[in-house]
């Protein structure tokens, strides 16, 4: 009856930052899979990869919840199309951080005590690039209620530039590991060479789909 | 017998009024009772204050248009009976119409309602010259420059919220220090519109040496800075400073700190509703009286009478004192993404636009103003999602209230022309020495 009683939707921020939150939760257990692996503990990596696959389908759900929820006749602060990208992008995170388990899971790959350590490294460099992207997505909420102007939003903007330089290390980091890997090529089967690739090429994937999350993150912001 | 005449048109403009105090109050209170700022029995209760103050205080100028500024008296000289009779069909028509569009659930508005049963029947009663289409062409144009004028006003209002609070490295300190200063402004707003008043002086004549020219303005600007001190006083024994807290909490507790300053701001939006909506009950029945007063001579007062204003001022507190709670509960939950600091910005905006307006003695919709001004703090990026279908309730309102309302109202006329009642209205009014 009332005019303003039909002005509102669903606001899809608070969506947003939990479906961060859910990749997030993902993207923590490839530590422990890596650790797992080195240990050789199989049933922890079977337990590890129940867990990434439990909290990727719960991240597809609150996806769908979103989409469904932004119908064409909202008007929203941000570019509806930066929005949607940015939500598919960083599922993909999601999902590369699950292919990493997978991989680790059908095949008992060892890893060469030489390797053992530049792998860690390489993780390491992965997750931070995508927990500095998760933890500014965590801020949509802030930045929604700043009005995606002032302090909030230049803190943010900040954050995400640092982005692509982690990602670039990242990558040389990759490039040294393969180097490294078919030095040892006489020592190693076929097999496991091409399981290494694998799991060094989902990795990558990881920081490059937070990269680009981080793009569309400061389009979002930008406008 | 007079008396009955006008007695009957004071019912009718009384429940029109009624109309209007149950289903507006959602529109300045809403958004205060939604974010929790404020009971809503205390809602009510502020609503009630604020709303019979505009009334009377401010509402005869747009209650002189309705009276006057769309059917031309003069036109109607010789036939006043026939100018009261149209003016309670009048009365009638649009209540009935508003009646109708809450059953359908239709958007209503209860000015374009009472402007198109106006110039309806006064099409009817006297030709096509009988109406002022210049005023009625000006009070059309103000249809779509209000909401207009809401939502640039909102934007502004918002982005200067956003640079000097929100955007700020402390924001919940950033509110608590620029808090005055809103109250400052909307005190000026509501005094400027009240005090700096020809009509006010002309009324009570004692008010005539403190309130001329220049001196009225000196007095808002002293009274709203004594508000705007006594903000200062309120926040500092309610809000402490927020140091030490990091960004993320600050941001989390300027809400907080906007909560009481959105029901300030709400006040002066029912108080701008008085001013301009009390006209569409009452409009008419000061049009009748006068007629009935003057015993067939078209004489319209020069000013208001007193009575009638505060008889639409009691009408409109009686409907929201009634009914009021009940849109408001439905209102509420709805609304809760306006929160305090989008909600001022709002709020601050609608209030000057419709006093503004009031002043200007044009009828306008405050609930296509706040629309409006909701839609501005949206373009401001201020809200999550604004249903820009919206827009199209609102031509929807334009396009089908003013037309039926004029139709019923017509409708209702031709049906008392019919059983001689303007006759019976002729011989009551007219004594017998002028017929």
């Amino acid at each position: 009856m009332s005019l303003i009683s039909e002005l509102f939707g669903k606001s899809p921020f608070s969506a947003l930052v939990a479906h961060t939150k859910k990749v997030h939760e993902c993207v923590k257990l490839v530590r422990p899979l890596m650790e797992a692996c080195v240990r050789e503990d199989y049933e922890e990596i079977h337990r590890l990869q129940d867990a990434i696959s439990k909290l990727e389908y719960e991240a597809d759900q609150v996806k769908h919840e979103i989409r469904e929820h932004l119908p064409r006749r909202y008007f929203l602060p941000v570019d509806r199309e930066d929005l949607e990208r940015f939500l598919h992008c960083q599922d993909n995170i999601a999902d590369y951080a699950q292919d990493f388990a997978v991989i680790l899971l059908i095949r008992n790959t060892k890893i060469h005590p030489e390797l053992v350590e530049e792998f860690l490294a390489f993780v390491n460099q992965i997750l931070k690039v995508s927990d500095t992207l998760l933890a500014a997505g965590e801020e949509l909420d802030d930045l929604a209620e700043s009005s995606f102007g002032g302090v909030e939003a230049k803190s943010v903007l900040d954050r995400i530039s640092g982005l692509g330089e982690q990602e670039w290390m990242a990558d040389r980091m990759q490039r040294k590991i393969s180097q490294h890997i078919y030095h040892l090529e006489k020592q190693l089967d076929p097999v496991t060479i091409m399981f290494y690739e694998k799991m060094l090429h989902t990795l990558s994937e990881i920081a490059n789909a937070a990269e680009n999350t981080g793009d569309l993150l400061r389009a979002m912001i930008v406008k | 017998m007079t008396l009955l005449v006008i007695g009957i048109t004071a019912v009718l403009g009384l429940y029109m009024a009624w109309t209007i105090g149950a289903n507006d109050v959602a529109n300045s209170m809403g958004d205060a009772v939604g974010s929790k700022s404020i009971s809503l029995r205390n809602a009510l209760i502020l609503a009630a204050i604020f709303e019979f103050c505009g009334s009377t205080l401010v509402g005869s100028h747009v209650t002189d248009t309705v009276r006057q500024g769309i059917v031309d008296p003069n036109a109607l000289s010789s036939a006043p009976a026939v100018l009261a009779l149209g003016m309670a069909c009048a009365l009638l028509g649009s209540a009935l119409w508003l009646h109708l569009a809450t059953w359908w659930g239709m958007p209503m508005s209860t000015t374009h309602s009472i402007v198109g049963a106006v110039a309806g029947f006064g099409v009817v009663a006297a030709g096509w010259r009988a109406v002022k289409w210049g005023m009625l062409g000006q009070i059309v144009a103000s249809w779509f420059i209000s909401p207009v004028a809401g939502a640039v006003a909102a934007f502004l209002g918002f982005r200067l919220i956003v640079w000097l609070i929100l955007g700020r490295e402390r924001p919940a300190d950033s509110a608590i220090r620029v808090w005055p200063y809103i109250v400052f402004i909307v005190a000026l707003v509501v005094t400027i519109s009240t005090l700096c008043d020809k009509a006010l002086t002309e009324r009570v004549p004692a008010l005539k040496d403190c309130l001329s020219g220049r001196r009225a303005l000196i007095l808002s600007l002293f009274i709203s800075g004594l508000c705007g001190l006594g903000a200062r006083l309120f926040i500092a024994r309610h809000f402490r400073d927020y140091d030490g807290v990091s960004l993320h909490e600050q941001l989390s507790r300027v809400e907080r700190v906007f909560a009481p300053l959105v029901v300030v701001t709400s006040c002066s939006v029912s108080f701008a509703h008085g001013a301009n909506d009390v006209a569409n009950a009452i409009g008419p029945l000061a049009a009748v009286v006068d007629i009935v007063r003057g015993g067939g001579q078209i004489k319209m007062q020069v000013l208001v009478p007193m009575w009638i204003l505060v008889l639409g001022g009691c009408g409109i507190v009686l409907g929201l004192a009634t009914y009021g709670h009940k849109v408001i509960a439905t209102v509420g939950d709805k609304i809760t993404q306006l929160t305090p600091s989008r909600g001022v910005a709002a709020n601050i905006a609608t209030a000057t636009t419709v006093l503004v307006c009031s002043r200007m003695k044009l009828p306008i919709s405050t609930s296509h103003t706040i629309v409006g001004a909701i839609l501005g703090v949206g373009l401001a990026r201020g809200l999550a999602a604004v249903n820009r279908n919206v827009t199209k309730s609102i031509f929807g309102s334009w396009l089908i209230s003013v037309p039926a309302s004029a139709a019923l109202t017509i409708l209702l006329f031709l049906l008392c022309r019919l059983v001689h009642l303007d006759e019976v209205l002729r011989n009551i009014i007219v004594p017998a020495a002028l017929r």
